[in-house]
């Protein structure tokens, strides 16, 4: 992709903390889910060929379950600035984000040009965020019932069960959205350099964070410049 | 169709252990040796080594007097089981003769099975594989299936001195559980059959000389609730919601290849909107 004429320069978007977190977290996700299908559907079976056998696959879990703790301790430790803002920009909801979601079905399937300025995450951002704070907690806590069943009433191990697949089932759900809008959809891609390079083009910030863009215009780390109509 | 039952009358038995006996030999179960409790009974319960314990509770009666209550407990063949709806594998199935059967080459050792398992039952232990490998697998009571095939009766069946455990056909069976129950209840005021509705019926089931709760088995025992809303609606609901999502997505990568010019960050450009619509 050649770079855009009219976006001079970047801005620094996400920590390298905040990146490595990500990521790490994604790999373990990939990989609890990978490791976990072969138990909820037949059509991924072949998943025990390849960790050595149903057991070891069980035992493979575990060892990503604990990995896959890691990048919220990491960021609580080492970068609760990033952790801190990311929670607050989440949890932050406003009644004009409603109107994000009746433009975004068009935005999704061909591009909507006219979708209403963001902050530092739109909402739908947000919600994928806020599902996955849910589903993390769920699958975290009925992973471990079902990891240490003998420490639990028999009734609380029986209601994990359930809870581990609807979580399972709700945040994989999220998550192909979020893969297909920063990797697959043209009007969000170029947002991935954000979480793999730490910087996004001003240009993006300006016509999908507006509000972000505007804070950053106001104080003064980025230079305002009419750089194209939208 | 005929199906079959094993019916356990525990109103006549003396407690010999002569079923336990019976099934530890005839399955080749290996020795379990557990803590003396301070009791007679051998071990608290069923396992997955011993697929059969003789329950010796010390009981007193409503007079002050006392009385042993034996019991026969094994797995119970629920005509409804929870264990078979659970396993993610296929690995339980129901067998011609009212059985409810693990194949232990099939199972993946995930204990979904132990913890939804009514009576709790079932258990997770060694068991050689076909290509040799010791796994822990799901185990319990088969019914003596390999025999009920030769024709022969199940062991414990087999062995009873007192045939205060029978097996044959469920009418029969029932029938003669209703003829039992009544001279039962010469003795035992509280006697009752003990055939729990909740699980579609038990093809091992009792007559028993008091309330279940007595011999510490749950008097309403069901599938459990969470088992039905993981197995019947989440897991299918799960399954039709992901293919949708997916479809969702590759809909949405097709349209935006073939109508998306809106944007162009890389290009600079103005947006374009003369292609929508
Ligand atoms: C701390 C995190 C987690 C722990 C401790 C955990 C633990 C477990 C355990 C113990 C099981 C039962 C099967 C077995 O014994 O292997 C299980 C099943 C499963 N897990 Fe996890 N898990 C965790 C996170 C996840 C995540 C993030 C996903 C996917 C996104 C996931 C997907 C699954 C699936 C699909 C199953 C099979 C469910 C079924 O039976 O249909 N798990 N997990
Ligand atoms: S332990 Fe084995 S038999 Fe029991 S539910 Fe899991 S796969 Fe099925």
């Amino acid at each position: 992709m050649n770079q855009n004429t009219a976006s001079k320069g970047k801005v620094k978007r996400f920590t390298k903390m905040f990146i490595y977190a990500h990521w790490i977290y994604a790999a373990a996700f990939f990989l609890l889910l990978l490791t976990g299908l072969p138990l909820f559907a037949n059509s991924f079976h072949w998943v025990y060929a390849v960790f050595g056998g149903p057991d070891m696959t069980q035992i493979f879990h575990r060892i990503f379950a604990v990995i896959f703790v890691i990048p919220p301790i990491m960021l609580l430790l080492f970068d609760r600035k990033s952790l801190f803002h990311w929670l607050k920009e989440v949890l932050t909801w406003k009644p004009k984000d409603i109107k994000f979601f009746f433009m975004f079905p068009k935005e999704f399937l061909v591009g909507n040009p006219d979708m209403p300025k963001q902050g530092f995450y739109n909402p739908g951002e947000k919600l994928n965020s806020c599902m996955q704070i849910v589903s993390f907690f769920a699958l975290v806590f009925s992973g471990l019932v079902l990891w240490f069943p003998e420490a639990f009433p028999v009734s609380v191990v029986q209601w994990s069960n359930l809870i581990h697949v609807v979580a399972f089932i709700m945040a994989t759900t999220v998550v192909i959205g979020h893969i297909f809008l920063s990797a697959f959809h043209p009007n969000s891609k170029p947002s991935m350099e954000g979480i793999t390079k730490g910087e996004i083009s001003v240009d993006y910030a300006k016509h999908h964070h507006g509000e972000w863009y505007d804070e950053l215009v106001e104080k003064g780390e980025v230079v305002e410049e009419d750089s194209k109509g939208a | 169709m005929t199906t079959y039952s094993k019916l356990v009358d525990v109103t006549v038995c003396t407690g010999c252990r002569a079923c336990m006996v019976a099934c530890k030999n005839w399955n080749d179960l290996p020795v379990e040796t557990q803590a003396y409790s301070g009791g007679y009974q051998s071990h608290e319960k069923p396992t997955g080594k011993t697929w059969n314990v003789l329950q010796m509770k010390e009981h007193e009666t409503a007079n002050g007097g006392f009385e042993w209550l034996y019991r026969h407990s094994a797995c119970y063949h629920c005509a409804d089981a929870a264990c078979e709806k659970v396993c993610p594998e296929g690995a339980i199935t129901y067998g011609e003769f009212g059985s409810v059967d693990i194949d232990q080459e099939a199972c993946v050792g995930c204990s979904y099975c132990v913890y939804n398992c009514p009576f709790d039952i079932v258990e997770l232990a060694d068991y050689v594989t076909e290509d040799g490998d010791v796994r822990q697998r799901a185990q319990k009571c088969t019914l003596c299936e390999d025999r009920l095939q030769e024709g022969l009766q199940p062991s414990c069946v087999d062995t009873c001195p007192l045939d205060a455990i029978v097996f044959g056909e469920r009418e029969e069976m029932l029938k003669l559980a209703e003829e039992r129950l009544e001279k039962a209840k010469q003795f035992f005021p509280n006697a009752q059959i003990y055939n729990p509705p909740g699980v579609g019926g038990t093809k091992m089931f009792y007559v028993l000389a008091d309330k279940p709760s007595v011999y510490g088995l749950p008097e309403n025992p069901e599938v459990p609730t969470s088992a039905v809303l993981w197995k019947d609606i989440a897991q299918p609901a799960g399954k039709a919601l992901l293919g949708v999502t997916m479809m969702g997505v590759l809909t949405g990568y097709v349209t935006n290849k073939l109508f998306n010019k809106g944007e162009h960050h890389e290009e600079g450009g103005e947006v374009d909107e003369s292609k929508h619509g």
